[in-house]
This record gives structure tokens, sequence and C-alpha cells, in this order.
């Protein structure tokens, strides 16, 4: 039997791995068979953890080979090295792998699942909603004044110039139109009921949703991840009374007030569009934009924002308390939580577009 | 190889206008341990975070593997800071990724070695610090403790020169703690490694310091050998040992 002898250097780190492979591995072949590779560690005086994990998957490699890799003239500090940095068996640690129905059984188990809490967590809140209107005490203190300026008040700027873009714009794109037929007039009335029924709750709720929809989901999955909901629990405060019916009355009394104050400045920007590009004077333009809107619009526009009020307060509770995880996890479930409730908000504008429009008013 | 690998000379630093450290001057020489001990707030990690180069003093003079910490540019920090491991108070793991994940950051970033291999020490760092079976779990499943010991897988997966750790100890049951002494008395004798420790375990301290370095309202009310910080009659380090 022959033997072939490589010594190594005095301290090997990861940086020399490329090279001792390259120096080895030829040994790795079937020519070699039987036979046996000896490394002399007689310089070596350390070597780092890659390089003993790597030295014991060499060995294992040869071995099914049927070439032997002998460590020689190891010292006592090698060998604590060699022992100290032995790497596991690989079967330990690779991961099982999920086959296809397990991962639709998961995946049918978890919708079930978040569809079952969601609901028990809507009638929390709808149970408490009504309770703690009797109950002040239990609302977090200034919490809905509070809520109102944040989702509200802060609000009118950006609502105030999307309104006034959207209105400006319809009128503009609509105007050539009418101009052809000579009903210029009718701006007034298309700006009116498209801004009261449709355009005006629907941007309101959109960017209700984007600023106060994500703000609200980020507090309560802050506090549940920073435990401060659990704290809140274990002091016997029972957390949505406390801290989301307040959220709820807020966005329901500003979302509607909010969406009443896009519709005048929608109004106006069709309006400047009627005067300047149709010569249409204001007082006209105004009186056809009052005979056209009745209840049946006006009460449109007011149920689909009290929806939409709901909507975005579920949905951003639902995801603020679904979070996982830290910090990024709140993150995470933000965007969740936007893009789902202005999915949802669209959604319940068609539903209530549709039956408003077939539904014959008793008004 | 006598020179020393951490050099701080008359440092005084603090936050804002407050001073927090009022002339330290201290050696690290290759292969001790060096036990960094005071009340809570006094400044430990504010020290180690200058001896790491993520925050700049008053004054004074820090040099680091013989680099002068205070006038280098950030690409000569973060050269140096291949050659050291540093293990963080709170942990410092990225939550969105497994701890595995987390371990391997390094091991890619700064060595040529395959993915198999990398995987090995991964786990390998991972059964050194008692957590094989968390490998996959993400930081936030972790408990306090385990988070701690996966932050110091971490640390020392590139086998550092020098580690530098934020109480490894805290919040870990005697065996374990122990263990993790043990792990760290190995890490230096095979690899010669060199470790700045903060911690308040009186029988950690008495297990792994070579040299102990105290500090008391700003200042270095003691700097020298375990045994003689244990007759000390300065009365802070007294009223430490015999609390
Ligand atoms: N980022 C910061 N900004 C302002 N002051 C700080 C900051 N970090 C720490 N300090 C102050 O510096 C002082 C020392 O803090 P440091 O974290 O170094 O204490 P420590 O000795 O590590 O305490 P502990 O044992 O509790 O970890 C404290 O008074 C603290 O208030
Ligand atoms: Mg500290």
């Amino acid at each position: 039997m022959e033997q072939i002898q490589i010594t190594l250097p005095e301290q090997i780190n990861h940086s020399l791995i490329k090279d001792l492979q390259k120096e080895i591995a030829p040994y790795k072949s079937k020519k070699f068979e039987g036979q046996s590779v000896w490394l002399d560690f007689s310089n070596t005086k350390q070597l780092d953890s890659a390089v003993a994990v790597f030295l014991h998957r060499l060995k294992e490699d040869f071995k099914k080979q049927n070439i032997e890799l002998r460590w020689i003239n190891t010292s006592e500090e090698v060998e604590k090295s060699l022992k100290l940095f032995s790497p596991l068996a690989r079967a330990k640690f690779e991961a099982k792998r999920k086959n296809f129905f397990e991962t639709i059984g998961e995946l049918g188990y978890n919708l079930f699942n978040q569809f079952v809490e969601s609901i028990f967590l809507f009638s929390n809140i709808g149970f408490w909603a009504i309770v703690s209107f009797f109950k002040p005490g239990m609302r977090r203190k200034g919490e809905i004044a509070n809520q109102g300026v944040l989702i509200g008040v802060n609000a009118l700027p950006i609502v105030a110039l999307i309104a006034f873009l959207i209105g400006f714009i319809l009128a503009l794109q609509s105007a050539a139109q009418l101009r052809q037929f000579g009903a210029n007039i009718y701006v007034a009335d298309l700006i009116a009921i498209a801004m009261v029924s449709e355009m005006g709750p629907l941007i309101t709720a959109i960017l209700v949703a984007g600023r106060s929809g994500s703000a609200i989901t980020a507090e309560i999955a802050t506090m549940k991840v920073s435990e401060e909901i659990d704290a809140l629990t274990v002091m016997g405060v029972d957390p949505i009374p406390y801290l989301i019916v307040p959220k709820l009355y807020a966005l329901v009394i500003t979302l509607p007030l909010l969406t009443v104050f896009a519709n005048i400045i929608g109004i106006l920007g069709g309006a400047i569009i009627g005067v300047t590009y149709l010569d249409i004077s204001i007082y006209p333009f105004f009186k056809e934009v009052f005979s056209v809107l009745r209840y049946k619009e006006i009460i449109t526009g007011l149920v689909k924002s009290l929806s939409f009020s709901i909507i975005i307060l579920l949905t951003a509770t639902y995801f603020g308390f679904k979070v996982k995880g830290g910090a990024e996890g709140v993150g995470r479930v933000t965007t969740a939580s936007v893009v789902a409730s202005i999915f949802f908000v669209i959604v319940a504008d068609s539903i209530l577009g549709l039956i408003f429009y077939f539904g014959e008013p008793a008004f | 190889m006598s020179e020393s690998l951490i050099q701080v000379q008359n440092l005084v630093s603090g936050y804002d206008d407050q001073i927090v450290l009022n002339d330290i001057s201290f050696e690290v020489i290759p292969g001790e341990i060096l036990v960094i001990l005071g009340t809570s707030g006094c400044g430990k990690t504010t020290l180690l975070k200058h001896l790491i180069g993520l925050i700049q003093p008053f004054s004074g003079q820090i040099k680091l593997l013989g680099q002068d910490l205070i006038n280098s540019n950030e690409k000569e920090l973060l050269n140096l800071m291949r050659q050291v491991g540093v293990l963080f108070q709170n942990g410092a793991l990225l939550n969105s990724i497994t701890v595995a994940e987390n371990i391997a950051i390094p091991l890619e970033q700064h060595t040529n070695l395959n993915d198999r291999l990398i995987e090995d020490l991964v786990h390998l760092k991972l059964s050194l610090v008692g957590l094989s079976h968390a490998a996959n779990s993400l930081p936030s499943e972790l408990s306090g403790g385990m988070r701690k010991r996966a932050a110091l897988a971490r640390a020392i997966a590139l086998d550092p020169k020098i580690l530098f750790a934020d109480e490894p100890g805290a919040g870990l049951d005697p065996v374990t703690a122990s263990s993790l002494d043990r792990l760290l008395l190995n890490l230096r004798e095979l690899l010669g490694m060199t470790l700045v420790v903060v911690t308040h375990e009186l029988g950690s301290i008495k297990r792994i310091a070579d040299r102990i370095l105290f500090l008391h309202q700003g200042k270095a009310v003691f700097y020298g050998k375990l045994s003689d910080a244990l007759k000390s009659d300065i009365e802070p380090v007294q009223r430490f040992f015999n609390a």
C-alpha cells in the first residue's frame, strides 16, 4: 500500500482553503482507491474553525471514495481545534421539505383561520363600539379629538389639492365633448354628480386609507410587538374599547366631513373650467349644481363614506393585530393593510354603486 | 507580537455636553481577556463603541490593531472591522432573516468559501453556543438569552482576532453561562483570540478575567490583574466584589 504525504503550512485560515482544495483534490480519484493520503501537521501551530470543518468534510469525502485521509503529527492544540470545531452530521440540520398537499392544506387552514379571527375581531369591535358609547370612561381620554385632528384636520390640505385637481381635470376632459353639442351647461351636472356620488367619497377614502389606515396599523402593530397591548390587558384594560373604538368614532365622524369638503372643492375646480373655458357664469353654474343634486346622490355619497370609514378601520385594526416578529413585521403588515383597505374600498364602492343605481330609492 | 492590540490614551467622551468617560487610559495585549466593570449606566457600552470606531471621542487617542481609529476614514475602518467580532448588548440580530442567515452574513461577505462549507460553519458556530435547534427560527421567536447566544455565534463566525462582548452572560442560567465562559476560554486558547468583555457576573469574572478595568463616575478607578482587584481596597471596587 502506497501513501501520499502533504505537509501543511504553519498557520492555516479560511483564505488558504481554496489552495488546499486544489492541492488535495487530485488525489480524490479512482486511481488512488485503497491508498492513503497523509496530511502532515508537524509545522502547523494553529488552524481556524473554517479549516477544521473543511478538513472533516474532506475526510468524509475521501472515505466515500475508499481512500483514507489521515492526519499525522498533530499537536495537542491542533487536535483540540479539530475536536472543538467538528461539524454536525448533515442530516441533523438539512431541512425537511413540504410536499404539495401539505402546502395546499396549510394554505387552506390558514385562510380559514384568518377568516374566523377577523370575524371575532370585527364582532368584538362592533360590540364595544356600542357598549363604550355609554361608558366613555373605557376609552382613552381625549383620543377621539386627537385622532380627529390626525385623521381629519391634518388631511385637509392634501384632500383639497387632490379634489381640486380631480374636479378640474374631469371638467376639462368633458368640456370638449359637451361643447360639440352646445351642452356647455351640463358640465355642472356632470361634475356635481360625479364628485358627490363617486369621486368625492372614493378619493377621500383612498387618501385616508393611505394616510391614517397605515398609521393605525403601524401604531397597533408597534404596540403589539413591544408587548404594550399585553401590558394593557394585564392591567385589566381591554385594548379594543380603549384604543380602537375612539379611532372608529373619529373615522366615522371625520371621513364623511372630509368627503363633503372634497366635494365642495372638486365642484369649485370644475366651476373654474366652466367659467373660464365654457363661458358659463358663476350663478347659473351653481344653480345647475344645486338643481341636479338630489337626495339620492347625497345619500349615496354619505352611505359610501360611512362604509369606507368602517372598512378602513377594520382592515387597519385586523392587520395591526396580525403582526408577527419585530420591527420588520410592522413594516410588512402596514404595507399589506394599505393595499387591502384600498382594495376593499374600491370593491365596496362598486357594490354600493350598483345597489344605488338599480335600487329605486323610496325618496 | 508583544505589541498591544488596543491602546487607549486619555480618552474623554460623552453625549452632547454630558461627559461619560473622563481621561481613560489602558491597553490590551494579545491573547488576554480584559473585563470591563462598573455600575449600570457608567459608560461601559460607550467605551466599547469607541474601541470599534462607532462613535468619536471628545479627545484622546485610540489605536486598534495598530491603527489610529480617530483619523481613519470609513473604508479603513470597515477593513479593520473584518478582524474583530462584536457582540452588542441587545444582540442586534437582523430581525427579518433567520438565525442561520444572520450568522452566514460575515461568512458570505468576507470569505470565498463555498455554500456547503458556509452552511457547515454556521451550524458549527450555532452548536458551539448550544443553539443547533434554533437555526431556522427568526430572532423574534427566540428568548432573550438565546438571542444573545445567536449574536455571539455571529460575532465569532469569522474567528476574529479580537472579540468585543457586551454582557455575553446576561439573562443566562448559571450552567449555560459557565459553558459559554468555557467556549470563550477555548477560543482564546485555540485561536489566540483576544477578548474585551463587559460583564457583571461575579462567577464569570473569576473564571475568565485576566485583567480588570473598573469604571466609576467616568474614571478608571482600577486597572490591573484580577487577583489584585479581589484584594483591592479602592472603595467602589471593594464594594463590587463583596456585594
Ligand atoms: N445615544 C445616547 N445619547 C445620549 N446619552 C447616552 C446615549 N447612550 C448612552 N448615553 C448615556 O451615557 C451613559 C453611559 O451609558 P452606557 O450605555 O455606556 O452605560 P453602561 O455602562 O453600558 O450601562 P449598562 O450596564 O446598563 O449597560 C448613560 O448615562 C447614558 O444615559
Ligand atoms: Mg451597556
